[in-house]
């Protein structure tokens, strides 16, 4: 006859106290300065990217040859640029496009990064050492390389850059998927879905996918900013944005022969680039703090 | 193992040519003008495209293994000479911006971690959240407005070794931030380590708890730092390269990929593919070597 304690799962979760309520939960979260900061400006730059057609006071496109390459002044507070177009302006569409960039690729490859992070945890055998040994190689590549050679054969634009960069952070979520399904699919609860009877999809969906939401916000968050500093580094070779879009990378590349008689042209999308970059990053921190105190590893 | 990754990657560099939409062959014909129907016949055989896809991976598996990575499809020059040319200046850059991303990043992220949660860890993990944000390529812009052109200290372009401080101090700093916080996460587990708080209330000079028993598990944590930062640096350097016109693969792919040079660009791949695959087991030895618990027979 077995004692008791013999019957305990090994790896039962420690007693927890009661859940906090959602209100208390949103305090808490108000009160993490880097959730505060973060997302403060994340906040500000979606806004200022949805009203960019609104709020901007030029043109971003259109030419303007009189009135090129003027310092910031009162009507232009960032200056003008090459073609005299207003840099401001085109700063505030860029942030458009740069958050639709974001959007796209870290989509794809949460998508597809959770569609095979849960196969190769769920199925077990060569199929999971054949997917995970193909993301781990995959995860030693830099991702800026993985786009770099996607495009190149895919042709260059936006919309490749971003299907690229989109497909080259995939082993990040898979990574932290595989993970996250190894671990719960041992736990009693699952194993009691199992042992009634719950079928495969009932058990993916119902019981695997909630536990990978909260790494998951705090890897996509963290790679939002991997993926726009892609996007801008695709865009500055000529492989991603094309002129005349106010790209921010772009923006660096076409007036680079500029920099020193007017080095506006340069200072203010890369301080677009790396505002942009920060917030996702210190958001991305702060949100970890929140979620999973126990997992301030600090990586990538 | 290695050897396996390998052949997976030349397979998969080998199909990747596929995935061109339309027809490769008059992609890269398409900017030249002398191309003849004739021509273009020729260089689709030339590239084996004629044949069907899986004789065209094994010719090009076979061709690799005899080192043979085909040739540009301008100027027809061997894609291994041309790629053979420029490695040692992108490793060179890698290895002197590795030089200053450890040398800052390393002492910067363990003194973080031993002042763990004063002021002092505190304002240096907030310059190396800035420093993880800041594109390189900008970074290398602003140097070389400050440096070249302003002080006109360093020389901007002249294409030999004079001008590496500049990309290589742009990719050091870059990724000493990624390092710093990388070292301090790691050295944050080690001073937890049971064994440190036993040094220590056996009542061991700290220098001592230092040198004897925080260094070597710290080494392991530097050799996969060393490791992993490396992969990373590489692939900053493909950017940075283009914006100091250093003669390393990052330029020679990106006019390959410009130009639509397939071959070039499949090579490059390889190149990169074999680089890594190389720290991988270079770092596997390391450990083995630090860490007797460790083997790999």
């Amino acid at each position: 006859m077995a004692r008791p304690q013999d019957q305990l799962p090994i790896d039962a979760p420690a007693p927890e106290g009661e859940a906090p309520p959602a209100g208390a939960r949103w305090r808490t979260a108000l009160r993490n300065p880097r959730i505060i900061i973060g997302g403060g400006i994340v906040l500000l730059l979606v806004v200022v990217a949805i009203l960019a057609p609104v709020i901007s006071p030029f043109d971003p496109v259109k030419l303007a040859v009189g009135k090129r390459l003027l310092a910031p002044e009162l009507a232009y507070p960032f200056g003008t640029d090459e073609f005299g177009r207003d840099i401001l302006s085109r700063v505030m569409h860029g942030a458009h496009l740069t958050l639709y960039v974001g959007v796209v690729a870290v989509g794809i490859g949460l998508l597809a990064g959770v569609a095979v992070g849960t196969i190769a945890g769920y199925a077990g055998g060569w199929v999971q050492s054949i997917l995970m040994r193909s993301i781990d190689f995959l995860y030693t590549f830099p991702d800026i390389l993985i786009a770099l050679g996607l495009v190149a054969f895919i042709g260059p634009s936006l919309t490749n850059a971003m299907i690229a960069i989109g497909i080259s952070v995939i082993p990040y979520y898979a990574r932290v998927t595989y993970g996250v399904v190894l671990v719960e699919r041992h736990k009693p609860y699952f194993e009691a879905g199992q042992v009634i009877g719950a079928g495969r999809w009932r058990l993916i969906v119902a019981h695997l996918l909630p536990n990978i939401v909260p790494p998951l916000i705090v890897v996509a968050t963290l790679g939002f900013s991997a993926a726009v500093l892609s996007a801008a580094a695709l865009s500055f070779l000529g492989l991603g944005a094309q002129p005349p879009d106010p790209e921010w990378g772009s923006m660096l590349a076409s007036g680079r022969n500029y920099i020193t008689r007017s080095p506006w042209i340069l200072v203010f999308p890369g301080l677009a680039i790396v505002v942009t970059v920060l917030a996702f990053n210190i958001l991305g921190d702060g949100i970890r703090d929140l979620l999973d105190p126990r997992l301030r590893q600090e990586g990538r | 193992m290695a050897l396996v990754t390998l052949l997976a990657s030349t397979v998969g560099v080998s199909l990747l040519i596929h995935v061109v939409p339309g027809d490769p062959v008059m992609m890269m014909m398409a900017q030249n003008a002398a191309a003849t129907p004739e021509a273009i016949e020729n260089a689709r055989r030339a590239l084996g495209l004629d044949l069907p896809v899986w004789q065209q991976t094994l010719r090009y598996l076979g061709n690799i293994l005899q080192g043979d990575f085909g040739r540009s499809i301008f100027g027809a020059e061997p894609v291994s000479t041309l790629l053979f040319d420029r490695l040692p200046n992108t490793l060179a850059l890698a290895f002197a911006s590795m030089l200053i991303a450890v040398g800052i990043g390393l002492p910067l992220g363990f003194y973080s971690a031993y002042r763990k949660g004063t002021w002092v860890d505190n304002v240096l993990m907030v310059g190396a959240v800035v420093g993880v944000s800041i594109p390189g390529f900008w970074l290398g812009l602003i140097l070389l407005l400050f440096f070249s052109l302003t002080l006109e200290l360093l020389p901007v372009a002249s294409g030999d070794f004079r001008s590496l401080p500049l990309p290589a101090i742009t990719l050091g700093l870059t990724y000493s931030a990624i390092v710093a916080r990388m070292t301090r996460s790691s050295m944050i587990e080690v001073f937890a380590e049971d064994y440190i708080r036993t040094a220590r209330a056996k009542g061991l000079p700290e220098t001592i708890v230092l040198r004897r028993h925080a260094l070597k598990p710290s080494l392991i944590a530097v050799v996969t730092i060393v490791a992993v930062v490396f992969g990373y640096l590489m692939g900053g350097a493909v950017v940075v390269e283009n914006v100091f016109s250093w003669n390393g693969l990052g330029r020679l792919a990106l006019d390959a990929i410009l130009r639509r040079d397939y071959p070039v660009i499949q090579g490059f791949i390889l190149i990169f593919a074999t680089v890594i695959v190389v720290i991988s087991i270079v770092i596997d030895l390391a450990y083995a070597w630090l860490d007797p618990r460790i083997s790999y027979r």
